[in-house]
Formats: structure tokens, C-alpha cells, sequence
């Protein structure tokens, strides 16, 4: 027994090792100042012909990076507060919008059920690019464009959520809701004493699926936002000068490290979540 | 335990970082806010009735600056602005010289006061015959704050010296020693600007760095400060006990009594924007600037940016123009001088007046897009924006400078363009225009091409190059260039055809050396017609191996590599940079015999002047052009679904017009002839430029007017317009890669590029 | 009676309602929109009946694509499922055992970082590993002792590099959505499992297995999503048009984007659509026939 935990930690270890060396990489990068970036990685970075020399540990780590990025481009912040205007509402809609209707999905029979929910996952399915056209022209229809709006309601209204939370709703053992229906509970206390509690973990994964999703997108915005004061952090990058390799690292490492740290805390209301229910068992 | 650590951190570091973004936002939001911000000093004219009462409308705000011309004294067409501030009784005064920074001689200086409406020569100032009896030639004059005339010039030995007017006309110089070279140099400080303080001290603008000398001449301390890349650098001022100026990028404040930076104000316009930028004080500690994206201001302990005048709605967004100087009126009016013409000529003033009943936003508009951003297009559109005020002309720039252009980008203007919206008038360069042609998303232009023709004032061969096989026209060029060919005649036989370029023998390689993306494309380029005239261009298998084999050829005489390391880029005199036609100016590699010829891409007479003064060191080298061939640039289109047909065309007319085409942006030559001629009789003294590497150098004149007589009259030859499908040449470098290095043959390499070509061909 | 009948038979409509507009609006116009301009020139003004469709068979870049997408999906997918399954359960039959133990713990937020990273810096990290002069390179010759100088993602190990890269980033999403499974498989299973003296192989077999049954589909269908996200990648390590093993649906669409060609786009689309829908639909009315 002792020596399967073993082998399993091992086995973690050696793809958190795999996963992280590449990010270290990166965050190195970000830490080094120009020139030893381009000494290092000149033909990564396409500049000339040399021996890329990666570290994990820069020889003469520097802030300036961070700096620049943090002080001197004020561009950076406006940004960034743009994405959490874009994303955060959004999740906020999955939330009432999308649970309820994977409840629906899940837990109730009623006719065109399965066509219907066949559609979502085929709107769920259909890249953004096709539907890009399509998409853009129902905005304009509605006016949306060029506001925060052309990326919070469709963004609400993705398929996604719906399906990911009713594929899960699913799991939850009907006697639970018999037993509710029993004690002469009406729909919405089922769902949302018996649905929620138990459907948590779903509904936590979901919505942090979306919110990567939404914190990285690039097509909607440069489509949808002809304002550049409206543009989203995840656009900052490209629009980064190619000879400020080192900000732009330290760009990215700050971009994910708002998921990452939302993902810390959802990890720990994910656990907390699963006892929950344990419990009501 | 250390979860609950865990989780706490992680709940602080996201808070932070909201409260970061929600700090940092504040801080700007300049961009977004435009005359409708929070006005927290003394109330703008008529800002705040139409504010309450149209408020909700934001689409009909009324209220916005107009601008209106000064007309200035004829007699100083020619003249230099040496100073432009509010003199002892309030009223604006200008101070200009004749003559040229470069005149040996002691120019005249004149003093025009402002008064009622009227310039007006100031007759009896004694300033002139003053600094010609103390042998000066004036630079810079001020109103000091300690309420006297301050003057500042150089002597016979251009020498700086500081002199203050005194009440019965006489000067006394003052900080006496300060501008002398320090030793080993040959030149002292010239400083471009200074101000004196109401304590007598003396506030001199260096480069990057500003000094503070006490009355006696002795200095105190130096404040850093950003260098704009221009002598005439001068941003900042210093009111009350502050000095205000740019470093790293942003508006700061010292505090002259410590000499340390007390405030440093972000500023999305100071970084990047040219280096024309005025700053200057409002009186009450807040802080005016001036771009060429308008008049922005800040309160004192302020966090926003309020855009006051919007520099793109008038002249201070014109491409063409330098703002020289930017002050405050009587009535929070604004004046602003600018020079259009070189080395501070061709002075220009406008009146800034706030008017309540103007339209915030001009009722129509038109939009110009651009994937970059192209010096052309602005300076037509704030042409337009002046004949047609009633239009707002608005220009998209898809990517800003050093930024790169995505197919995101491009995927983006497709989903409008399909949508049946997007700009009205497209800048082609860099787009798939063909695509855009073959779906019918532009408009026949062949009516306005005609139009335009007609005049007889265009290069009408340059534009008709770019007509479809069916005769029509989509896209006009604004702008052309084209390649040189620098060497001897014999020589230059060899590039008649791939062939013979291939064979060519000589003591030393044809073409200089090159990476060989810019190979590949040099030669594309040069051999367009051989290589692109045929249905199946690169498509043919033949006649691809051919292209490849010559270009090995080429490489292997010349030392070519796929990619050079440092030390090669060193001593090969050559770099890693691949331009887009590969075509760039190696006529120092002739020059130092290390080819026996090269070529440069003309687009300017400037940008001639080093292979000019190559082929006069070497009697017996030609500069001809390569066959007939040209580049379009700056392609103007309109998009079919517009609905300002008339305005889109309108604007094209305006791009093509003289007024736009004489300017020179160093973005190419114009197509419209007249506006050629005026370059050509352009002379720029002193204008000069120079090239080195290691021990080689060498340094040039702007072309003399013959040379440009002779190059202009290249232009009447040209007719077949290089358009080479770039995707295909990324193919062509990409596919030919291991070729040049030597892991495999030109026919693998050909099969391999004919694979990839033909999937694109079949898409 | 009949009022509660029908009562009972609005309240799914209920729940559903706000979802379903929203939708209607957001997804449905848009989708129905795309099946129109599948039948139309490309700036929607003309009926060309099936000839898109027809254009876009014959196609041999399409073809290719299908093909070479075809072949992705079908090594990479199982590839991706089973990865991240195998990590989830280790995570949470880890986790259960110590709840406290901070490696694991780390393990969990470490693997789900690379789907946060945006791709165009996550790409120069590529190329510092991939790179010709890169990293790789350098470990290979350093172990056989030969020089190594081959350019990964422009040769023939394109298409190796592109799932691993693609293994890499997406390994996280996955293995999330496996660990919401797992945890709602009830723990009372598995304990009276263990008093019934069931072993570790036939408790995963008889109850993490059966009870993962829905979420193996979901994962799927998800896995396929994300896949079509594989091309900002591509494109930026390998280029737009890159060696012809990895040229997938996704570059011939983005290609036909930039050259307008949106009415292929749209009729391959509804045509993949069609692929995946017609067989799920047959399954489906089969089933419930029995």
C-alpha cells in the first residue's frame, strides 16, 4: 500500500515537473532584462542565429519588466479592468441563467427534450469562427456593438454551461428528490435544496471552465470593439511591440495569474463542497 | 494551517490586483473621456448648461473648440519663430528672424505684438540693433518671470550666450561662462530653451537634463528629463516653485527647491507620440499638453486626463505640421503655432475658441482604415477635416507602431466587411486586397479614376498599373516607389534576366550579401516579370527550381546564410531583418568593393543621398531604375456597402490632391506630378547623412536638384506595378529553407513549396 | 388534476425559459444564419442551391484537412481522456487519503495553469524548447552523443509536437471536469464496497467506471470543442501554412476567413454539423423505438 502512494506521487510529480518546467521558463524569462533575454533566446525570439541557453534561474534578474508593465503603462490597468467587467458579470449570468436550465435538462422528462438539448450541443459544438459573421450582424441588430455588453449576453447565453451542468446534474441520485418531493417540497426548493447543494462542484467547475474561457478570448473583442478603451486584457499582448520580449512575458505571467488564484480558492470551495453533501447524505 | 495561509494569500493577492487595476484606472482614462469629462475646475464656457441640459443625448452634446487661422505678417513667410509667449502687457508677441540656422550671417530679428485682432510690427524695439551690435544671432526669447526681456544667441564662434534686455534697450549677459565647450569639445551647450524665475534664478534646457542656476551664475542641480530625439526639444515649463517636464515617458514634477520628483503623472500621449509636445501651466498648478492628438489637461493632485480640444477634429493632428509653441488666452481660448515647413519655416498660428453651439461630434462621419499607421492618410485627413467641418473624418489604425498584424486582425475587418459595414475608405496595404476585388466587397472607382486622370496632373501610367484585367479600377496608389540598380553598365546586364544573373562572373559577387529571405525576394522583385508573368507564376515547376537555383547561386558567391549569427551579422555588414521586397539599400557594400552592384529602394530623394555620393566616388557607376517596375503604396479603396459614396470618393480626391501629395513623409514619392516638382525644387540645406561600420564610413548631401531632376524623370518610365502575392513568398522562404542550408536538393525543396502551394491554390 | 398536469408539464419550461431566449437570441439566430449563407455567395445576396457544398467536397485542401483533422482527433482524443482521467484519479484517490498533504495539493493547481497561459507567449516557450538551436535539440545530443539540428515544428515531427503541445495545455481542462465526475459518485459505494472486500481494480471497475458514464461522454464532446482552439498555436509556432501533416480544419477555415470565402466556411460546417447530429440522432430514435 505504501509503496503505490509512492509510485503514484512519483507519477505526479513527474507531470506537475513536465507542466511546470515550461512555465518556469517563462517566468524566468520574464525576470531577465533585455539583454540577457536576447542573449539567451535570440533565435527563439527570431532576432539571429545562436545556442538558446534556457535557465530557469535568470543570471541578472531584474524587475523592470514588472515595472514597465506595472507603472509605466497605464494602458496595462485599463485592461485589465476592462476583462473583469467582460468576464465576471458573465459568470455571474451562467449562474442564474444556465443552472437552472441544466436543472431542467437533467431532472425533468418532457417532450422535445433530447432535440433540444441535440441543439445546444451543436451550438456548443460550431467554432467561433463560423458563426463569427453571424454573430457580429445579431449584435449590430441589437445595438451591442462597441460595448461591454457584445461580450457579457452572448457570453451569458453559451451553450457550455448548460451542458457540462446538466451532464453532471445527472449523476445526483433521483431518491434524493423523491425523498424531497416526499417531505412536500415544491420544484424550487428541490432545486435548490437538493440541485445546488449537490450539483456545487458541477456548477464551481463550470463557471471556472468560462472564466478562463472569457479571460483569454481574442476573436470577440478585436471583433466586436472597435473602441480600443474597451479592449480586454488578453489583447494587450499582441499588441505589445515585438522588441519588448521581457514585458510581454511578464504580461502573460500576469494575465493567468488571476485564474490561477481564483482557481486556488475554487480548489478549497470545491472540497468544502463535496463534505457539504457528504453530509446531507 | 497552511491552507487557511494559502487560501488568505490567494484571497489578498486577487484583491490586490483589483485594487491595482481600479487605482491604475483612474490614473487614465484619458482615451475615453472627451469633453464630457468631470470638470472640476472653474466651469468651461457654455460646458455646463449644455451639459444639464442635453445631457442624456450624448450623440447631440453640444459644445466643442473651434478652430480658427490668425493671419500673420506676409513679410515672415520666410522667417524663424525664435519666441511666441505673452509679453509684459499681456498680449501674445512673436519673434522671428530671417535666414536659416545654417546662414554664417547675423540675422534680423523683428518683434509683432497682437493687439486688437492685428499683428503688428514692433518698429521701435531695440532688440535687433542690440544683439547685432554684441554680434548675436538670436535663437530663443522669453518673457522672464521676474517681468524682463531675456534673449539667448550664438556668436561669431557659435557660442551661446544669455542676455537680459534691459528698460533703456541695452544687454547684459548674464550666466557669463556657463555655454563654454568644456574641455576637449568643440561646442558648448546650445540649450533650445530656458525660463528665467520670478527670484531671478535661470532654469536652462538641456537634452536630457535641465539645469537651475542661482542669479549669480553658479549652477544649483540637474533634473533629468527625456530626450524627444530633437534639438529643439523643449517640454516643460516651470511654475511656482516647480519644475514639469517628461521622464520615462511620463509628465513629472520636481520640486526646484529639492530638486526631487514629487508626482509622476502616467500619459498615454507623451509615449510614442512624435516629439512635437507642448506643456504649460495653467496658473493654478494644473498642467496643459499639447499633441498632435489634441490639448489635454490635468488639475493639480489630479488623477485624469481631461481632453479638451481634439487634435484630430483640426490642424494639430496634420502630419505636415510641427507645433512650436501652445498657449493659454484671457477666456480659456488657446492659441497654437505651428511650422509647416522646414527648420522652423512656414509659421502657422490658430485660435482656439470654445463654441456652445458647435456640435461635439461633427453630425456625419467617415472612416478611413488602415492596418498601420501611414503619415499619408493622416495628413489627407486633416485636409479633408479642414475643407469639410461638418465630417468627422475618423482614421482606424488596426495595429499600433511595433505591434503585429494577426489574422485575428484581419478576420475582424472581414466580419464587417461581410456584414456589409466596416470603414468607408480602405487602405489596401497589407490586405488581402485581390480577395476583396474577386468578392465584390469594393467599389468600381473607374469613374473617379478617370476623373482624376483627366486632370493631367498624376502619373496616370502609376495608377493605371494597378487596372483589372476588365479595365476597371478598385484601388488608386498614393505613393509609389522603385527599385534602383547601382552599378557598372556591363554589370548591371546581368539582372536582365535569372539567367544571366546566375552566370554572371565577376571579381566579386553581383548582389551583396543578404539573408536569403531578402534573396528570395530581392530577386523576385527584380525579376517580377519573368517569374509572375505566366498563368502559373512560382507555380511552375520549372521555372521555381530555376528561381531557387539562381538565388542559391547568388548566396553561394556572396555568403549568404538562411540565418546569420552575431559575429557573421558583424563582419558581413548585414542582418537578419526581412523586408518585405528585400530590397534594401547596400550601396555602402559596393561602395567598399565587396559586390559589383546593389541596389536600393527609392522613396525619397533624402533616402538617395548615399547611393548618389557612391556612384560619384566611383566614376563610371550607373543608378537605373530595374526595367519598368514600381510599388504601389498607400491604396486606397472603397468599400462597396459605404453609405457616403460621395464623402469616400471625396476623401480619395483629397489623398491624390497636391496640397496632401507635396508633403514628404519619407513613405514614398507622390503620384501627382506637380507635387513632384515642388520636391525636386525643394532644397534642403543641411540636410545631410551618414553611414558606417567599423573602420568604413561614409556621409552624403541631399541630392543636388539635378540628381533629383534625373531620378523624378526615372518615375515617367515606370509602368508595371510589383504585386507579389506575400503568402506565396512565405511559402517560397519557408519551403527553401533546408535547401539553402544544404540538407537537400532545389527540386525536394521545389516539390515541397509546390505541395504547400498547391493546398493554398486549392482552398 | 388536469391543472397540476399541466402545471407539472410547464415547470421544465419554467427552468428553462430564461436559458432558452437568451440562447434563441445569442446562438440560435446566428446558427440559423449560418445554415442560410451555407447556401448563398459570399456576401449572402445570391441562392446557389448546393453548389457550396459541392464546392467544398471536391475540394482538395478540404480533403486534406478533414483527413488530417480525422486522424488528430482520433489519436489525440483517447490520448487526452485517458491522461487526464489517470491524473484525476490519482489526484482525488490522493487527496482522500491525505487531505492535507500540500504536494498534492499543488499538483491539482499546478496542471490546470497551462490552459490559463496565453498562446503567444506560451508559443516562445515552445521554440526555446523546439526551436533548432533549442533546448531539445541541445538534451539529444548531449545523450546520443550526435548533433542534433532538426527544426520540430517545421518537419516532419510536426505532427507529433502538435499533440503534444496540445496534450499539454488541455490536460488541465479535462482533468477538472473527470474530478467533478468522480465527486459525484456517492463515497457510500465505495466504502461498502470495501466491507464486501472488494479490491482497488474492482472497485474502479464496478463503481468509479459505471458511475463516470456520463461525464466520459461530456468529456468528450468537450475534448472535440477544444480541439478546434488547437490552431492559435499551430499557426503561431508552425505558421500559417505549415507542413502538410498538420494542416487542419481550423487553418482552412481561418484561410477562407482571410480570403472572404465565408460561404465554404459555413457549408463545411453545417456539413461536419451533419456528421456528428445524423448518427447521434439514428442511435438515439433506435433507442427509444426499443
Amino acid at each position: 500500500m505504501k509503496k503505490r502512494n509512492g509510485v503514484a506521487l512519483a507519477v505526479l510529480t513527474t507531470a506537475c515537473l513536465l507542466v511546470w518546467i515550461p512555465l518556469l521558463l517563462m517566468a524566468a524569462a520574464s525576470l531577465m532584462p533585455e539583454d540577457e533575454l536576447y542573449w539567451r533566446y535570440l533565435t527563439p525570439l527570431g532576432l539571429g542565429r545562436d545556442r538558446v541557453r534556457a535557465v530557469l534561474f535568470p543570471s541578472y534578474p531584474s524587475l523592470e519588466a514588472f515595472i514597465e508593465l506595472l507603472i509605466r503603462s497605464p494602458g496595462f490597468f485599463i485592461m485589465f479592468w476592462n476583462s473583469c467587467i467582460q468576464v465576471l458579470p458573465v459568470l455571474a449570468g451562467q449562474l442564474v441563467v444556465a443552472a437552472p436550465a441544466a436543472w431542467a435538462f437533467a431532472k425533468f422528462r418532457f417532450k422535445g427534450k433530447e432535440i433540444l438539448f441535440g441543439l445546444y450541443v451543436i451550438l456548443m459544438v460550431l467554432p467561433f469562427q463560423v458563426t463569427q459573421v453571424s454573430n457580429y450582424l445579431v449584435l449590430d441588430r441589437i445595438g451591442l456593438l462597441d460595448s461591454h455588453l457584445a461580450l457579457i449576453l452572448p457570453g451569458i447565453w453559451s451553450a457550455l454551461p448548460v451542458f457540462i451542468m446538466a451532464k453532471t446534474f445527472e449523476t445526483i441520485p433521483g431518491v434524493l428528490m423523491e425523498a424531497a418531493y416526499l417531505d412536500g417540497a415544491g420544484e424550487l426548493y428541490t432545486f435548490f435544496h437538493v440541485g445546488l447543494p449537490l450539483g456545487y462542484p458541477a456548477i464551481v467547475t463550470s463557471l471556472m471552465l468560462s472564466f478562463v474561457e472569457g479571460w483569454n478570448t481574442l476573436e470577440q473583442p478585436i471583433t466586436y470593439l472597435k473602441d480600443k478603451t474597451l479592449w480586454p486584457l488578453s489583447l494587450y499582448l499582441p499588441s505589445i511591440a515585438e522588441d519588448k520580449a521581457s514585458v510581454a512575458f511578464a504580461a502573460a505571467l500576469i494575465t493567468c495569474l488571476l485564474p490561477a488564484l481564483i482557481y486556488l480558492n475554487c480548489q478549497e470551495e470545491l472540497e468544502q463542497g463535496v463534505a457539504a453533501s457528504g453530509v446531507k447524505q | 494551517m497552511i491552507k487557511i495561509y494559502r487560501k488568505k494569500v490567494a484571497w489578498m493577492l486577487m484583491a490586490g490586483l483589483l485594487l491595482g487595476s481600479l487605482s491604475g484606472c483612474q490614473k487614465k482614462e484619458t482615451g475615453s473621456i472627451k469633453g464630457t469629462a468631470v470638470q472640476e475646475r472653474e466651469s468651461r464656457p457654455g460646458r455646463d448648461t449644455t451639459m444639464s441640459a442635453q445631457e442624456p443625448e450624448e450623440s447631440k452634446a453640444m459644445g466643442r473648440y473651434s478652430e480658427t487661422e490668425i493671419e500673420l505678417p506676409e513679410e515672415i513667410e520666410n522667417h524663424m519663430k525664435c519666441g511666441f509667449f505673452r509679453g509684459e502687457s499681456g498680449n501674445l508677441e512673436l519673434y522671428t528672424k530671417e535666414g536659416d540656422y545654417y546662414s554664417e550671417a547675423i540675422s534680423d530679428t523683428f518683434r509683432y505684438i497682437y493687439q486688437d485682432g492685428v499683428w503688428e510690427r514692433d518698429e521701435a524695439w531695440a532688440g535687433n540693433d542690440a544683439l547685432k551690435e554684441k554680434g548675436i544671432d538670436l535663437m530663443y526669447i522669453t518673457w522672464g518671470m521676474d517681468k524682463a526681456y531675456y534673449l539667448g544667441g550664438t556668436d561669431s564662434d557659435y557660442r551661446y550666450h544669455l542676455f537680459k534686455l534691459e528698460e533703456d534697450g541695452k544687454l547684459t549677459e548674464q550666466l557669463e561662462g556657463v555655454f563654454e565647450p568644456e574641455e576637449g569639445r568643440d561646442y558648448g551647450l546650445l540649450p533650445p530653451k530656458f525660463q528665467v524665475l520670478e527670484d531671478g534664478k535661470i532654469l536652462v534646457y538641456a537634452y536630457s537634463e535641465a539645469y537651475l542656476y542661482d542669479a549669480s551664475g553658479k549652477r544649483m542641480f540637474s533634473m533629468a528629463k527625456d530626450f524627444s530625439g530633437t534639438t529643439s526639444d523643449a517640454r516643460g515649463f516651470s511654475e511656482g516653485s516647480e519644475f514639469v517636464t517628461v521622464l520615462d515617458d511620463q509628465v513629472v514634477r520636481y520640486d526646484l527647491n529639492s530638486a526631487k520628483v514629487t508626482e509622476s503623472i502616467a500619459c498615454d500621449e507623451i509615449d510614442g507620440v512624435r516629439d512635437s509636445a507642448e506643456l504649460f501651466g495653467d496658473g493654478a498648478g494644473g498642467i496643459y499638453m499639447a499633441t498632435e492628438t489634441g490639448l489635454s489637461h490635468i488639475n493639480k493632485g489630479g488623477s485624469m486626463w481631461e481632453v479638451l480640444i481634439d487634435g484630430s477634429l483640426n490642424h494639430m493632428g496634420m502630419r505636415s505640421m510641427y507645433m512650436t509653441g501652445f498657449l493659454e488666452g484671457d477666456n480659456q481660448d488657446y492659441y497654437g503655432l505651428f511650422s509647416s515647413g522646414d527648420a522652423g519655416k512656414g509659421i502657422l498660428l490658430f485660435h482656439y475658441e470654445y463654441d456652445p453651439d458647435m456640435a461635439a461630434v461633427p453630425p456625419s462621419s467617415l472612416t478611413v482604415y488602415s492596418l498601420k499607421d501611414n503619415s499619408t492618410v493622416r495628413q489627407a485627413a486633416s485636409q479633408f477635416q479642414s475643407e469639410h467641418p461638418e465630417v468627422r473624418v475618423e482614421v482606424r489604425t488596426a495595429v499600433e507602431d511595433g505591434g503585429s498584424v494577426t489574422e485575428e486582425i484581419i478576420q475582424g475587418l472581414n466580419t464587417e466587411l461581410l456584414s456589409g459595414k466596416g470603414a468607408d475608405v480602405l487602405i489596401l496595404d497589407g490586405l488581402p486586397a485581390k480577395s476583396y476585388i474577386e468578392k465584390g466587397v469594393l467599389m468600381d472607382l473607374s469613374g473617379l479614376v478617370e476623373e482624376i486622370e483627366s486632370s493631367g496632373d498624376m502619373y496616370n501610367r502609376l495608377i493605371d498599373g494597378l487596372k483589372e484585367s476588365d479595365g476597371t479600377f478598385y484601388q488608386v496608389p498614393a505613393r509609389f516607389s522603385f527599385p534602383l540598380l547601382i552599378g557598372e553598365e556591363g554589370t548591371l546586364k546581368a539582372y536582365s534576366s535569372l539567367e544571366s544573373m546566375a552566370e554572371y562572373q565577376g571579381e566579386r559577387p553581383l548582389v551583396p550579401v543578404e539573408n536569403y529571405g531578402n534573396l528570395l525576394r530581392l530577386t523576385a522583385n527584380l525579376r517580377y516579370k519573368e517569374l509572375f508573368a505566366g498563368e502559373e507564376g512560382l507555380a511552375d515547376r520549372e521555372l521555381l527550381i530555376r528561381y531557387l537555383e539562381t538565388v542559391k547561386t547568388l548566396g553561394d558567391a556572396n555568403g549568404a546564410k538562411t540565418i546569420f549569427s552575431e559575429q557573421e551579422m558583424e563582419e558581413k555588414w548585414t542582418s537578419n531583418y526581412v523586408k518585405e521586397n528585400g530590397i534594401i539599400d547596400n550601396s555602402i557594400n559596393y561602395d567598399a568593393g565587396r559586390a559589383d552592384s546593389a541596389m536600393t529602394e527609392a522613396d525619397s530623394f533624402g533616402g538617395l543621398g548615399i547611393p548618389v555620393e557612391v556612384r560619384r566616388l566611383h566614376p563610371g557607376t550607373l543608378i537605373v531604375p530595374a526595367e519598368d517596375l514600381y510599388l504601389p503604396s498607400t491604396l486606397a479603396a472603397v468599400n462597396h456597402s459605404t453609405a457616403n459614396e460621395e464623402l469616400a470618393k471625396e476623401f480619395i480626391r483629397c489623398l491624390l490632391s497636391f496640397d496632401v501629395q507635396k508633403e514628404e513623409f519619407y513613405d514614398g514619392f507622390p503620384v501627382h506630378k506637380k507635387a513632384m516638382t515642388v520636391l525636386i525644387e525643394m532644397d534642403k540645406e543641411g540636410f545631410s547623412m551618414g553611414s558606417g561600420i567599423g573602420d568604413y564610413h561614409i556621409s552624403a548631401e541631399y541630392p543636388s536638384s539635378e540628381v533629383r531632376e534625373e531620378i523624378a524623370a526615372m518615375a515617367d518610365g515606370l509602368a508595371v506595378p510589383i504585386r507579389i502575392d506575400q503568402t506565396v513568398m512565405q511559402m517560397v522562404e519557408d519551403g527553401s529553407r533546408d535547401y539553402f542550408d544544404g540538407k537537400e536538393s532545389a527540386q525536394q525543396a521545389a516539390d515541397k513549396i509546390l505541395r504547400t502551394m498547391s493546398i493554398y491554390l486549392a482552398e | 388534476m388536469q391543472d397540476g398536469k399541466l402545471k407539472k408539464k410547464l415547470v421544465p419550461w419554467l427552468f428553462l425559459a430564461p436559458s432558452l431566449g437568451g440562447v434563441t437570441v445569442f446562438m440560435g439566430f446566428p446558427f440559423l444564419d449560418v445554415v442560410k449563407r451555407s447556401f448563398t455567395d459570399t456576401m449572402g445576396t445570391r441562392f446557389t442551391g448546393i453548389g457550396n457544398y459541392r464546392a467544398v467536397l471536391e475540394n482538395s485542401a478540404f480533403q486534406l484537412a478533414a483527413g488530417n483533422t480525422m486522424r488528430f482527433l482520433i489519436l489525440c482524443i483517447p490520448l487526452l481522456m485517458t491522461i487526464s482521467l489517470g491524473l484525476a484519479l490519482l489526484i482525488s484517490g490522493e487527496a482522500e487519503k491525505h487531505r492535507n498533504n500540500g504536494v498534492i495539493k499543488n499538483c491539482r493547481t499546478v496542471l490546470v495553469l497551462p490552459m490559463a497561459v496565453p498562446a503567444a507567449s506560451l508559443v516562445l516557450v515552445w521554440k526555446i524548447i523546439l526551436c533548432r538551436d533549442g533546448v531539445m535539440n541541445q538534451m539529444l545530443s548531449r545523450i546520443t552523443g550526435t548533433l542534433w539540428d532538426v527544426d520540430w515544428a517545421f518537419s516532419g515531427y510536426a505532427f507529433p509536437v502538435l499533440i503534444i503541445t496540445y496534450l499539454w495545455k488541455h490536460m488541465g481542462y479535462d482533468m477538472i471536469l473527470w474530478l467533478a465526475g468522480l465527486q459525484g459518485i456517492p463515497g457510500e459505494q465505495y466504502e461498502a464496497a470495501k466491507i464486501d472486500g472488494a479490491g482497488a481494480a474492482a472497485r474502479f471497475w464496478y463503481i468509479t467506471i459505471p458511475g463516470l458514464k456520463g461525464t466520459f461522454g461530456m468529456v468528450g464532446i468537450l475534448s472535440v470543442v477544444n480541439s478546434f482552439r488547437v490552431y492559435r498555436e499551430a499557426y503561431l509556432l508552425a505558421g500559417s501554412y505549415p507542413d502538410s501533416s498538420i494542416y487542419l480544419i481550423p487553418h482552412l477555415f481561418a484561410h477562407w476567413f482571410l480570403s472572404l470565402d465565408i460561404q465554404k466556411m459555413t457549408a463545411a460546417a453545417v456539413m461536419m454539423t451533419g456528421i456528428i447530429v445524423i448518427p447521434a440522432g439514428v442511435v438515439w430514435g433506435i433507442r427509444r423505438k426499443k
